[in-house]
């Protein structure tokens, strides 16, 4: 677009709007924090900065609570369900991409269909299927539902898939390679991209679930951090330095993985939107 | 939002390999697609099936389940605290659509200009995105705390001081706040795209024309942003309904019943009292709204024009 010739004023003018965005966008992050490394007397004192640096707060969360138990919990429990959704997830979308086989089509659209459940319609049948599992207070309850691999992960992978030409593996398959050598040796280093979307999502998606560990966790031993953060609330909800510390630790990993990756995750939103 | 609603509107591509091109590989593609499978059919079609039939028992987990015919149906239509729920939800969904989707058209519209620094303020826009909302909702119930953030700003600025969370009016807005704080940036991003793949013949063309800048937005821009735009409702519109986290730890459903959104009440239902019949029931006419009003959104979006530049 020709916007070169734009006067000052109107560029200015964009950069104050887009000055004042970013500052509310980060607004809650710097409140977290700067409350977080404030003492108990300071908190009401009305001052934006504490007087002086105190990481006292985040020493009474660890603490009186096991949150590195949490983080571990969380952690453990993101990372699981990435590798499920990568693997089992390229081999279906490869499959519904590149293979012929009876039911593919009627398979695909039973995928598809389930993505209009949204997902508080089976919570209630799924809290049930945990329970006569005896998986409450599990990882298995954390991880299963959507460990191997979910529709919608699916659907992204194949289009991504279908878009490789298939030229490149007629060549493979000419010079003898057998169908897992091509998924494992040609596909799979050319879809990084989308691999790294579906990562990405899936780990943010995972590490700030909240609803679903609710409902099939109660003990420390498996509690995550967005379940924590609600029972730290319920116990010191008053004291809101400490709380504010508490948030700032459930906040920060993904912040700090932001900055490591910005590009790749504002490439990753942008890809679920394609058609 | 969650995740999994992201791809209703992306249609599927013509499949453009010929079909000589796949090959019949015995029982290799069942094994590829067998895990996910499982999958699907454990945790995504049964309990889709049973919290159908689920809807028409008494249970409470504890006795055994008997039937209970539509009644759990009739139940939720006569019961205010639902139609409450419901009508609050919607009300929800209507103070964050029109006012993010906005926002995020227009944020979208400046970054666009390909000014210096563009990529930085983009970054700094889809933080909250990142944000669990629970740790968020905190923070923000901080910052709207009486005597908060917030008040300590509105008194500087000689502006009345609201109790946001504590008052039936207020807290409602104020927890569509937290929400399009989260996803504007995030919705901005699919409007940016799309924007960028606007054609700038198109507006040179105008420009000949003497087109003005807002005729071109509603003449190219807005029409050409179609797509996009339904994408972007469709999602958020079926996130908003489906709001709890952050009413889970700001008001837990108060002040009264006045953040008593539709998902909290079905928790609520479930989860608290064990009323897994009723609670089905209303999770189901929960699907029926929600699959209503994205059929609505299909149709007033194909009756509306739209330019192919193919």
């Amino acid at each position: 677009m020709s916007h070169a010739r734009s006067a000052w004023w109107v560029n200015a003018l964009i950069y104050a709007v887009l000055c004042v965005g970013a500052c509310i966008s980060i607004f809650p992050y710097l409140i977290s924090i700067l409350t977080s490394l404030k003492p108990a007397n300071e908190v009401y004192a009305g001052h934006l900065f504490p007087s002086h640096v105190d990481f006292k707060n985040y020493l009474e969360v660890w603490t009186s609570v096991p949150f590195g138990r949490y983080l571990l919990n969380t952690l453990f429990v993101s990372v699981v369900i990435v590798l499920g959704q990568l693997i089992f997830g390229s081999l279906a979308a490869y499959a519904f991409a590149r293979m012929r086989f009876m039911g593919r089509n009627v398979l695909f659209m039973i995928y598809l269909s389930t993505l209009m459940v949204p997902n508080i319609v089976t919570l209630i049948p799924l809290f049930i299927l945990m329970k006569d599992l005896g998986w409450i207070n599990s990882y298995a309850a954390l991880i299963a539902p959507t460990v191997l691999s979910t529709p919608v992960g699916i659907f992204l992978l194949r289009q991504f898939f279908l878009g490789i030409p298939g030229d490149i593996e007629e060549a493979a398959r000419i010079d003898g390679a057998g169908v897992v050598r091509i998924f494992l040796q040609i596909i799979l280093p050319l879809s990084r991209p989308i691999l790294a979307t579906l990562a990405i999502i899936t780990f943010v998606t995972s590490w700030n679930n909240f609803l679903w560990p609710l409902i099939v966790t109660n003990t420390d031993q498996y509690k995550v951090v967005s379940l924590g953060i609600a029972s730290f609330q319920l116990q010191y909800g008053a004291e809101w330095n400490e709380l504010m510390a508490a948030a700032t630790i459930a906040l920060l990993p993904l912040i700090i993985l932001f900055i490591l990756f910005q590009k790749q995750i504002i490439r990753s939103i942008q890809l679920t939107g394609l058609k | 939002m969650s995740f999994d609603t992201k791809m209703l509107s992306t249609r599927m591509p013509r499949e453009k390999i010929k079909k000589s091109k796949l090959t019949s590989q015995g029982i290799t593609p069942y094994l590829f697609v067998f895990p996910s499978f499982v999958g699907v059919l454990l945790f995504m079609l049964i309990p889709a099936i049973a919290v159908l039939v689920i809807s028409l028992l008494h249970w409470n987990l504890l006795s055994s389940p008997s039937f209970a015919g539509l009644s759990n149906y009739t139940k939720v239509f006569h019961d205010p605290t639902a139609l409450h729920s419901m009508l609050i939800t919607v009300y929800y969904v209507l103070l964050n659509i029109p006012l993010q989707t906005v926002l995020a058209i227009i944020l979208a519209l400046l970054l666009n200009r390909r000014l210096p620094g563009m990529a930085i303020f983009r970054a700094l826009f889809v933080i909250p995105w990142l944000a669990m909302p629970v740790a968020v909702g905190v923070v923000w119930q901080w910052i709207l705390q009486p005597t908060g953030m917030l008040d300590s700003l509105l008194q500087v600025l000689h502006l009345p001081q609201i109790d946001w969370l504590g008052t039936q009016h207020w807290a409602l807005p104020a927890v569509a706040m937290v929400n399009i704080w989260q996803w504007t940036g995030y919705n901005m991003l699919f409007f940016l795209a799309g924007l960028q793949g606007i054609p700038a013949y198109l507006y040179e063309a105008a420009e000949l024309d003497g087109a003005s800048p807002i005729r071109k937005f509603f003449t190219i821009t807005l029409p050409l942003l179609r797509p996009t735009l339904l994408f972007v409702l469709i999602t958020s519109v079926i996130g908003s309904f489906q709001v709890f986290d952050t009413v889970y730890v700001m008001t837990q459903g108060g002040p009264g019943q006045a953040t008593n959104v539709y998902n909290f009440y079905i928790f609520q239902e479930g989860f608290q009292f064990f009323h897994m019949g009723f609670a089905s029931a209303l999770s189901v006419i929960l699907f029926v709204v929600i699959l209503l009003v994205t059929l609505l959104q299909f149709a007033y979006f194909r009756n509306r024009t739209t330019y192919d530049l193919s």
